[in-house]
């Protein structure tokens, strides 16, 4: 059931020693950071701590200045958004880049076609919008024609989310989905990212709200002024522990132990 | 030492098994199935005439065809034709449907009930004739396979009399034989508790699929539990294991419908949680009561967000003792369970990193219900499936005659 059965062992991402700067503005500083297939890898930090430079990082819109990026433990060179999408690599981004004008089939094909060299029906394409939708137990839309400027915010989260798989990506990253949500909403957001992750793809998902972090994530990776101040099993640790990390980079044995080293890994 | 089974008994297992498998994961090609049940596919061939001329599958050529070469005809369940009665009754709901092999809800009808009134004559003349009326709606050449009723209290799985229904009141009073009676279908009405059957439910076609060991929290007023241990639901002596609810987490706590103090459910059931909040007898009660609390907390309401954390803590104990007790793989919360572990995750697992034995909760995954509001519905009607899911001709030629 779990995918993660015949998939060799280690994290599908793994990022060693990340530097990224912005002019004389260092914003990552020598980051590590792991995701692995099957689990939700929750990234928190305060405003500003980097975690959206991170996830840039990752999808190719800025290159990094020094560091390693491994996929599948091969050394990879990500130059830019197309390279990590050959990877299996999507992300979802803050603001979500959805045609309001297009229907929901047209936004999930949106700027596909032509990378993949395949010509598809308006038959197959409305199939294959509706069974991924389907297959995340998306119940929510009604129509897969529908217009995306008559969604609500949680079901254009979900078209979001579904066109990011719909192509069998490994990695879905999630830049803070459920912020501009309500409660109920972000509940289906969550069971999705959930969902996802259930079905073998590795998730990184961006949250400021610790209880949705609690409740899906596997492990926990905390920024803290650019620097990772620990990833840790989220079965390990408690709220408080990851509210310190957090706003104080450290918390017992957890987290940088001083000012300039990165944080232990548990 | 047991006799081999006959070719016959070979027969009726396969036939079965074959039409639980398009049953619970949809229509298959029969070389899909061949493979998945280790047979040749003449076996299957032969396995599905036997179902098609029974009127329970068809098969048909796929739709699209990738490969090469002679395809395999797809089969599947006769979702249209082949149905059952599923009958959901819990404090929160009255609810009859019908529900067509494969697992779809063809129909399905809200049952009003006398406003504060439990009274079981009643609802059981109103439920029957619900069900009466479902069954007289559906096709000419549609046929009912069987009635199953989910219950939120404790049953006696055997006779289906309710022993105890802690939040309308009943005390022995025998719903099945009442059922079966006032629907006069020709059908015994099966009838088990609530949170077992979503339990077996959620193993079957939700959250726990392919699992052997799961706990499941139902949410409704109280909180039910199913445990399933080793593939197999926990019941007890009479059969009436598995009432999580009411594991007491704090001695001396709230009082509980049950009489005892403490029990997980007046901690950390909807009704503590609304108390807590100081918004019992403002209008709302169950999940919109509930998703009121947690939204105010999401605002930052400090009350809110105070009664989430203590529920959270409490609801944490509980789960943590039951993951010491029976190492489960999952942990499913359905029901209301469902809000308040979404609302609360933060305080429910920080427990459990302080008090889950670090072996038992090494491996143990926390879910919210697949099945959502619908889990105890699917699992009255996989109760009702049972039967024609053991003895696929058997049972259809018995419904037939009676027809
Ligand atoms: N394109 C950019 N140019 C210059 N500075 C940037 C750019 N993007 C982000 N920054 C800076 O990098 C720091 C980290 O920002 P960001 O990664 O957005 O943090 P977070 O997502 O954790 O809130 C901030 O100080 C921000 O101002
Ligand atoms: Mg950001
Ligand atoms: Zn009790």
């Amino acid at each position: 059931m779990t995918a993660s059965e015949n998939q060799v062992p280690g994290p599908v991402i793994e990022l060693r020693g990340i530097d990224k700067s912005f002019g004389p503005v260092q914003v990552l500083h020598g980051v590590d950071f792991e995701a692995h297939v099957g689990e939700v890898t929750a990234l928190v930090g305060d405003n500003g701590a980097g975690k959206s430079t991170l996830v840039k990082c990752i999808g190719g819109i800025h290159p990094i200045d020094a560091g390693d990026y491994l996929f599948e433990g091969r050394p990879v060179h990500v130059g830019g958004p197309r390279d990590a999408a050959d990877l299996g690599v999507e992300i979802v981004y803050q603001d979500l880049a959805l045609a309001d004008n297009l229907d929901i089939v047209q936004n999930m094909f949106l700027g596909r076609e032509k990378k993949s060299g395949i010509v598809l029906d308006e038959y197959t394409m409305e199939e294959l919008a509706a069974e991924t939708l389907a297959g995340l137990s998306v119940r929510t839309v009604k129509s897969v024609r529908q217009q995306v400027s008559s969604l609500s915010g949680g079901q254009r989260q979900t078209v979001a989310i579904a066109k990011a798989v719909l192509w069998n990506s490994k990695v879905v990253i999630l830049d803070e989905p459920t912020a501009a949500l309500g409660v109920a909403q972000t509940q289906q957001v969550l069971e999705l990212v959930r969902r996802l992750a259930d079905k073998g793809l590795a998730v990184v998902l961006i949250s400021h709200n610790m209880n949705d972090v609690f409740a899906v994530s596997d492990r926990i990776a905390a920024l803290y002024l650019g620097r990772m101040a620990a990833q840790v099993k989220t079965r390990d640790v408690t709220h408080a522990q990851v509210v310190e990390l957090i706003t104080a980079g450290r918390s017992g044995d957890l987290g940088l132990q001083q000012a300039n080293g990165n944080g232990a890994k548990a | 030492m047991r006799a081999a089974p006959s070719p016959e008994e070979i027969r009726r297992h396969n036939l079965g098994t074959l039409l639980r498998h398009v049953h619970l994961s949809g229509p298959a090609s029969r070389a899909a199935l061949a493979e998945r049940m280790g047979l040749n596919r003449s076996t299957i061939m032969a396995l599905t005439s036997d179902l098609t001329a029974a009127g329970l599958v068809t098969e048909e050529l796929p739709k699209t065809t990738r490969k090469a070469g002679r395809p395999s005809l797809v089969v599947r369940p006769e979702s249209d034709r082949v149905f059952v009665l599923a009958l959901d009754l819990g404090a929160d709901r009255l609810v009859v449907a019908r529900v067509g092999l494969g697992g779809t809800v063809l129909d399905r009808a809200d049952v009003a009930r006398p406003r504060d009134s439990f009274d079981a004559d009643e609802i059981i003349s109103a439920l029957a004739a619900t069900g009466r009326r479902l069954v007289r709606q559906a096709g000419a050449d549609a046929v009912c396979v069987g009635v199953g009723v989910a219950f939120s209290g404790i049953v006696r799985q055997e006779d289906g009399v309710v022993r105890h229904g802690p939040n309308i009141g009943w005390v022995d009073v025998p719903l099945g034989a009442e059922l079966t009676r006032r629907m006069a279908l020709g059908l015994r009405v099966s009838v088990g508790n609530d949170a077992n059957l979503a339990a077996l439910a959620e193993r079957a076609r939700g959250a726990g699929s392919g699992l052997d060991d799961i706990i499941y929290l139902h949410g409704d007023v109280g909180i039910g539990g199913g445990v399933i241990v080793g593939g197999r639901l926990l019941g007890g002596e009479g059969g009436y294991g598995g009432e999580v609810g009411h594991m007491v987490v704090n001695p001396g706590g709230r009082p509980c419908g049950c009489g005892s103090r403490g029990c997980l459910e007046s901690e950390a059931g909807e009704l503590a949680l609304i108390a807590l909040a100081g918004r019992a007898g403002q209008g709302e009660t169950g999940r919109r009561a509930v998703e009121i609390i947690v939204d105010a907390a999401d605002r930052g309401d400090a009350t809110a967000r105070d009664a989430l954390h203590q529920v959270g803590d409490w609801l944490g104990y509980g789960v943590a003792n039951l993951i010491n007790i029976f190492n489960p793989s999952m942990v499913i919360f359905g029901g209301v369970m469902r809000e308040i572990y979404m609302g609360s995750a933060a305080q429910v697992r920080s427990r459990l990193a302080v008090d889950g034995l670090t072996a038992a909760r090494e491996g143990v995954r926390l879910r919210t219900s697949a099945l959502g509001e619908e889990a105890t519905l699917m699992g009255a009607a996989e109760l009702a499936f049972s039967d024609v899911l053991t003895d696929p001709l058997e049972t259809l030629a018995r419904v037939r005659a009676t027809d």
